[in-house]
């Protein structure tokens, strides 16, 4: 296959598994977060200084990056998410500026420089480019988008649903309002964990700026574009999203100004995403909503 | 105090200044359907979120088969076994209805960590939900998605999941309002057959006829204090309730 | 001394101007619950109709004018187009709408006027001053002295006029202020012209203080604004004001005196949550 292709597509599905966390937070528990980068980009260092400076493999590193992704959520998800809705976006935004700062003023982190180095990912004793490693990361987000599907049959799921619904009446039957939030919320940063364990062993050089604050813009253009909350909206959005700057080579330089306009009409008519109930796909095609749940 | 399910000592709650609930005992007795009356603004639905976990209270206590419920968060009173309906309905819309009921079927998992992987949907609990649902006459709408549902549905909707929650005391905040006479008919034999069924209920309402009708005590609230308590009969003829309702509020029908 | 006194007038002004776009956030805020991010979008137009009414009248008094008018139009076709219409939804869904506002208007002004940093070489008609030995500018005069003017005329019209009574009572209600007779959309109409004329006069004046405009200068007010209200207690507005001068002068002595190496935009967040740490309200918010 053209490596060109596998390259752009390898991006696409790292892209996708991040966002289907992001799509648990707010597509599943309504939760607004602005910050999904910051955490992505906490994935990201993880894995490449367990890698580079202590000389782990990727995949003993593994599973201390998305635990640790998962306790950096679990500590600064608690105070934000007993907060008001409002306070939580801007406390996101806030999490996406100071991890950003985190990374470029402590030296630990390589500063302006960033991270370089970063070894690929080994297995079976094969060092994994181009299609196997494509092939790596299609595996993983077959994983995730299981661990959806899963989360959305269970009772952590239902629960998230109805809250998101109707938080008073979900309290009145026994969900706790913050513990679900909760849960939610550590279950996207710990997909944006991998995501960015893996994007650090694809990109093998890693620096603060890829995860400042636009990234979670885009990462949230993702699944709005897709459709929040539904299982193949973060997939659809990461691929138009991914495929996009592509197309728009010859006019780059409208690229971002077509980028935030589709955004705003996105948002504006089908909030629900191109997959989401009521939008024109769903017409068009004259899908039946499946009882409505997600 | 054995024999009390609910008792609620001195409880108050303020706004600033304002006392919304002031210093209000209150006793609930098993098996008895009790009425919570008073004008408008009087504090009742305040009462309830005090009791349900709703608001935390500024001042007093509530106790539940004996233990402290007063500043509980609602989750942990309704895992206690106390279930509750809104005055303003709140389904969840996009589910079915028997979805909704199944929501409630949850109540003893959402506490754990382990049980919450397993599939909501299962046989046993659709096959409870739905005998709550027959409890209440709207097994035929089971597959009906509840945001389309007419509010004397929606009404009997928040009842059938207050009883999942509820196997003790439910709180029904005006399930009355705004329903057509035959539901107003209907829905006075459903709760008198819950109360048959074993379970205490505590209502507000303002509909005087159904409530003179069906509890068998009454409390009035006026400005956030109790002011008389009762048999319906002695209510009826109390004066300060008379006084209370037809007082400086004008002779207006409560709405 | 003397340099702690002159970074201390230079935090003052900084505050202030931070103060005024701040405002415009909080109004819009109070009254639609709305995290207005684009406003700092309309910061940067009112920045670039400044220059532009300047460059092509000489005059500073059409500049002000211009960007006024401009940008309350801009304000309301924002209002009236995406916001008003997304208010069913969840607040997640004006926001990211907020968002790409922002955005997509940056691109605008950086495609129509180039990525390149302009100059605003204007002069303030304000006198200059010495005081303590520290010089003060006719820039920085004129900063003290048009925000205190219109942080007057705000507070004037918020608790003096019916206008100010009537959008006290839309921000708190919305349904009971049109039951009680007030045009509320027309009174949300009105509070984004006076946020938006105000983010045009906050525009110029940074324009003219830094003598720069550049299409990314909304960016960094977008996000440290919004930590702002968080402190001041949102839709607070005194509360905006102060939070506002305290990172003002916070950031300069901090940064500019004290020569600590923090990155200012995580420093006004730092501050955001310790303040939300200690009261979940914000400083002057009520629960």
């Amino acid at each position: 296959m053209d490596a060109y292709l596998i390259t752009i597509g390898t991006l696409i599905i790292i892209y996708a598994i991040t966002v289907y966390g992001l799509n648990v937070i707010v597509g599943y528990a309504g939760q607004i977060s602005l910050g999904h980068a910051a955490f992505f980009g906490i994935g990201a260092y993880a894995s490449a200084l367990l890698t580079t400076k202590a000389g782990l493999s990727f995949w003993e590193a593994l599973p201390i990056v998305i635990l640790l992704s998962g306790l950096i959520g679990i500590v600064l998800g608690l105070p934000s998410l007993r907060l008001r809705e409002d306070f939580l976006a801007i406390t996101t935004i806030g999490i996406n500026f100071i991890v950003e700062a985190l990374f470029l003023y402590v030296p630990y982190f390589g500063g302006a420089l960033g991270i370089g180095g970063i070894p690929r990912v080994v297995l079976f004793g094969v060092k994994l480019k181009g299609m196997a490693f494509f092939l790596l990361c299609l595996g993983f987000l077959a994983l995730v988008i299981f661990i959806c599907w899963w989360f959305t049959r269970s009772w952590g799921g239902v629960a998230c649903f109805a809250l998101r619904e109707e938080e008073s009446a979900a309290a009145s039957v026994g969900i706790s309002p913050v513990r679900f939030k909760l849960l939610a919320f550590v279950i996207g940063t710990m997909m944006a964990g991998l995501g960015g364990a893996l994007y650090a062993h694809y990109m093998r050089f890693i620096s603060a700026t890829d995860f400042s604050f636009p990234m979670s813009i885009t990462f949230l253009s993702m699944i709005v574009l897709g459709g929040m909350g539904t299982l193949w909206g973060p997939l659809l959005g990461a691929v138009l999203l991914g495929i996009l700057p592509e197309l728009f080579r010859p006019i780059v330089d409208y690229r971002i100004l077509f980028y935030t306009a589709l955004l705003l009409v996105m948002i504006r008519f089908q909030p629900a995403g191109l997959l989401g109930e009521g939008s024109i796909v769903h017409k068009w095609l004259i899908l039946k909503p499946a009882g409505g749940r997600p | 105090m054995t024999d009390t399910l609910l008792q609620a000592r001195k409880l108050s709650k303020h706004f600033g200044g304002l006392k919304a609930v002031d210093q209000v005992d209150l006793d609930i007795h098993p098996g008895e359907i009790l009425g919570l009356l008073g004008p408008n603004g009087a504090g009742k639905t305040v009462f309830f979120n005090l009791i349900s976990g709703v608001y935390r209270p500024t001042g007093g206590t509530v106790h539940f088969q004996g233990d402290r419920i007063d500043g509980l968060p609602s989750h942990r009173v309704a895992a206690r076994g106390i279930g509750r309906t809104f005055q303003i309905v709140k389904p969840f819309a996009s589910l079915t209805v028997l979805e909704n009921v199944l929501v409630a079927r949850g109540i003893t998992r959402y506490g754990t960590f382990r049980r919450l992987w397993g599939p909501w949907q299962s046989k046993s609990e659709t096959r409870a939900a739905l005998e709550t649902l027959e409890r209440v006459g709207l097994a035929e709408l089971a597959e009906r998605k509840a945001g389309l549902l007419p509010l004397g549905n929606l009404r009997r909707l928040e009842i059938a999941r207050a009883l999942v929650v509820g196997h003790q005391l439910i709180l029904l905040d005006e399930s009355f309002s705004g329903l057509r006479h035959e539901e107003i008919a209907q829905l006075e034999t459903l709760i008198r057959r819950i109360r048959d069924d074993g379970i205490t209920v505590l209502l507000i309402e303002h509909n005087m006829r159904v409530t003179m009708g069906l509890c068998d005590r009454i409390v009035v609230l006026d400005h956030g204090r109790k002011i008389a308590q009762g048999k319906p009969q002695d209510i009826q003829e109390n004066d300060l309730v008379i006084e209370a309702y037809l007082g400086s509020r004008g002779g207006r029908h409560a709405a | 001394m003397q340099l702690f006194f002159e970074q201390l007038l230079n935090g003052i002004a900084m505050g202030s101007i931070y103060a005024l776009v701040t405002l415009g956030l909080a109004l819009v805020y109070g009254i639609l619950r709305i995290l207005h991010v684009a406003h700092a979008a309309v910061y940067t137009v009112g920045a670039y109709a400044g220059l532009f009414c300047y460059s092509h009248t000489g005059s500073l008094l059409l500049a002000f004018l211009g960007g006024m008018i401009f940008c309350s139009i801009l304000g309301v076709a924002i209002e009236r187009l995406v916001y008003y219409p997304l208010l069913k939804y969840p607040p997640y869904v004006p926001l990211i709408g907020s968002i790409a506002i922002m955005l997509s208007i940056e691109e605008i002004c950086r495609l129509v006027a180039g990525p390149y940093i302009l100059t605003f070489p204007a002069t303030l008609p304000f006198p200059e001053f010495q005081l303590g030995g520290v010089t003060i500018s006719s820039t920085l005069t004129a900063v003290y002295v048009i925000t205190t003017a219109v942080l007057g005329l705000l507070w004037f019209i918020s608790t003096k006029t019916e206008l100010g009574l009537a959008m006290r009572a839309t921000s708190q209600d919305i349904p009971i202020a049109d039951a009680m007779g007030i045009n509320s959309h027309a009174i949300v109409s009105i509070a984004f012209v006076i946020g938006s004329s105000i983010a045009a006069i906050a525009g110029i004046l940074v324009g003219i203080y830094y003598n720069q405009v550049y299409p990314t200068m909304g960016t960094v007010p977008a996000y440290k604004t919004l930590a702002l209200i968080v402190v001041g207690g949102l839709g607070s507005m005194p509360g905006a004001v102060i939070a506002s001068m305290l990172l003002g002068v916070a950031e300069t002595l901090l940064i500019g005196y004290a020569d600590i190496p923090l990155p200012r935009d995580a420093l006004a967040f730092i501050a955001m949550i310790a303040v939300l740490m200690w009261r979940s309200e914000g400083l002057m918010g009520s629960k």
